[in-house]
């Protein structure tokens, strides 16, 4: 840039502007400092004064969140849930959004709309329970896993992008004799990639955080995922905030840092999923 | 209309369908199915218990929800409080969203820092979020209760009178669910041509001039997107509510006492006693009729304005 000397005279308005953006920010982050904060200070320290900046950070937080909140196991259960159902889901998904946003079967329109109205619906809640109980898949990993492999604003996202993709590439793959499968899966797969990232980060992060499901479906410690586990230790430990801080931020941080790298599919999936119909 | 299909090999026209199958029956099975089933459960005195018999009760699940004695008087009580969060939740967090959004779409220094600082507690979801916010609000000292003395006050926050908490926990709400409004709005903004705001500036319009009568009628699409959103996703949240307060008198809404009827959860035992899943039922068919009246007056008022200011 020439003339750096001469610099764009800064209106008042964008100071303001920035000051405005400075102060939210701070309403924002200070949840988040707080939490970083108290998890390195002793328990005296924080009974003493919540808000003291640590002088001298200690990590034996973590160590005793670590052991006593059982994060080994939780970690382990919510890895598991959350890998295995996003890969079916996804898998079954596009074979749902594939013909019907190309009108490869009958209906697809109305099979859409069954997607499309799902926000509106009543809350499944209450039937789907009655249903896992009659499956025997109360309190199973197996039923835990079942109720994830669904998502219609994932299946809206998908037959949205699949319809940008030209048709004349389906016609030029079954001239060249390429059958149905192979076409979805070496073809189509590759060419949706960024809605595909949208969604699976989108589901994953979903899974990750449920919260009630948990509650409802599993009482076992040994299924329990992680979020479920921190709530079991915050009804036992509910006055130990400085433990109970670094439990909170060993969640918080893996999750932070993957949002970090993934946002700009985030904020992909967030715009594609509000585009309805 | 369905087109033709030109995949080869032999049957292959059902091979479609034989792939569709697998996941559109899961979502009708785990998904679409229960959701309708609802209605049907809430004319029983189905309960959590396998084996137990579940009889028909007719309407009395709904008599008794809506009109019978203290039970129906409490529930008007929750009702009411369900629509005071929805209109907060949906007129701040839009209004706010919205003003975000305007201020990042200048150039500024770091706005990708800002949004992404913003849209973090979206990421976080409610356990995380819950905990985080119950610790700044922590009585005896906390973030919040300094801040508050530095301005001559002092609060119980969560532990305070039972309204008190509920807005504290519609402002949570609200802080964890504007980082979706505002990319919603930034990509909104990102579709209006630049060169129609800096033209009415070089016309002599004050920023403030051009935004209210260019960027923000040519945002209307974002805007029902948002207020859409906001008002169902707000009638039907209760989560944050229960991370943060449990099942307590006077900070209920509907979506956590279809939960806590449901699953036996009272403010008496918080761990399950009866759990009553036809009156549950019943208490979400009230829910749902609640969303689509309010969802479908939304949409009509939106569309009509849509109309006139898009022509």
């Amino acid at each position: 840039m020439s003339g750096a000397t001469r610099a764009r005279p800064v209106r008042p308005a964008t100071v303001a502007s920035f000051a405005v953006l400075v102060v939210l920010a701070a309403v924002y982050l200070g949840p988040l400092l707080t939490v970083v904060n108290v998890s390195l200070q002793t328990r005296q320290e924080f009974s003493l004064n919540p808000t003291a900046i640590v002088g001298q950070p200690q990590l034996t937080n973590f160590v005793t969140a670590w052991n006593k909140a059982n994060f080994p196991l939780y970690l382990r259960n919510s890895i598991l849930y959350t890998v295995a159902a996003t890969s079916l889901y996804i898998l079954t998904a596009v074979f749902v959004a594939f013909p019907i946003a190309r009108r490869y079967v009958r209906g697809s329109g109305f099979l859409f709309s069954l997607f499309v109205v799902a926000l509106f619906l009543p809350y499944a809640l209450i039937p789907q329970f009655q249903l896992m109980l009659h499956l025997r898949l109360y309190n199973t990993p197996v039923g835990y896993t079942l109720l994830f492999l669904v998502d219609p604003i994932g299946i809206v996202i998908l037959v949205n992008y699949i319809r940008s993709i030209p048709r004349e590439l389906d016609e030029a793959a079954a001239m060249d004799g390429s059958g149905y499968v192979r076409f979805v899966m070496r073809v189509i797969f590759p060419l949706i990639r960024p809605a595909l990232a949208s969604v699976i980060v989108l589901h994953a992060i979903g899974i990750w955080n449920e919260y009630v499901t948990p509650l409802i479906y599993l009482t076992k410690k040994t299924y329990m995922p992680i979020t479920r586990g921190l709530m079991v230790f915050y009804g036992q430990y509910g006055n130990d905030w400085t433990t109970l801080a670094a439990a909170i931020l060993m969640l918080t941080l893996p999750i932070a840092a993957l949002f970090l790298v993934l946002q700009r599919w985030i904020y992909a999936g967030v715009l594609q999923g509000s585009v309805r119909g | 209309m369905r087109h033709a299909f030109h995949f080869g090999g032999r049957g292959s026209r059902f091979v479609p369908y034989l792939l569709l199958l697998p996941g559109m029956l899961l979502y009708l099975l785990i998904s679409l199915g229960p959701s309708l089933a609802t209605v049907f459960y809430s004319f029983t005195d189905a309960s959590g218990l396998i084996g137990s018999p579940t009889k028909f009760v007719g309407l009395s699940n709904y008599r008794e929800f809506l009109f019978l004695g203290q039970n129906a008087r409490d529930n008007a009580e929750v009702l009411v409080r369900t629509l005071e969060f929805s209109v907060l939740v949906t007129v701040i967090q839009t209004g706010l969203g919205l003003f975000v959004a305007a201020l990042l779409n200048q150039r500024l220094a770091a706005t990708n820092v800002f949004r992404t600082v913003f849209f973090m507690p979206v990421i976080l979801g409610v356990t995380i979020v819950g905990l985080t916010w119950t610790l700044f609000l922590y009585p005896l000292g906390g973030p919040a209760q300094k801040v508050l003395a530095l301005l001559g006050g002092h609060s119980e926050f969560l532990g305070g009178p039972p309204f008190q908490a509920f807005l504290w926990v519609t402002w949570v709400q609200i802080w964890a669910n504007m980082g979706v409004t505002m990319i919603i709005f930034l990509g909104g903004l990102q579709t209006i041509p630049s060169e129609l705001v800096e033209a009415s500036r070089i016309d002599g319009a004050s920023g403030w001039q051009s935004f209210r009568h260019i960027t923000y009628p040519l945002l209307t699409p974002s805007l029902n997107t948002n207020l859409t959103l906001a008002i169902i996703g707000s009638l039907q949240a209760w989560q944050l509510l229960l991370v943060m307060k449990g099942v307590t008198n006077g900070t209920q809404v509907l979506g956590l006492i279809i939960y806590a009827i449901a699953f036996g959860r009272t403010v008496q035992n918080p761990t399950a006693v009866a759990m009553r899943q036809g009156y549950g039922a019943a208490a979400s068919v009230v829910l749902f009729v609640l969303v689509l009246i309010i969802g479908m007056t939304a949409q009509f008022l939106m569309r009509r304005r849509e109309r006139r200011v898009l022509g």
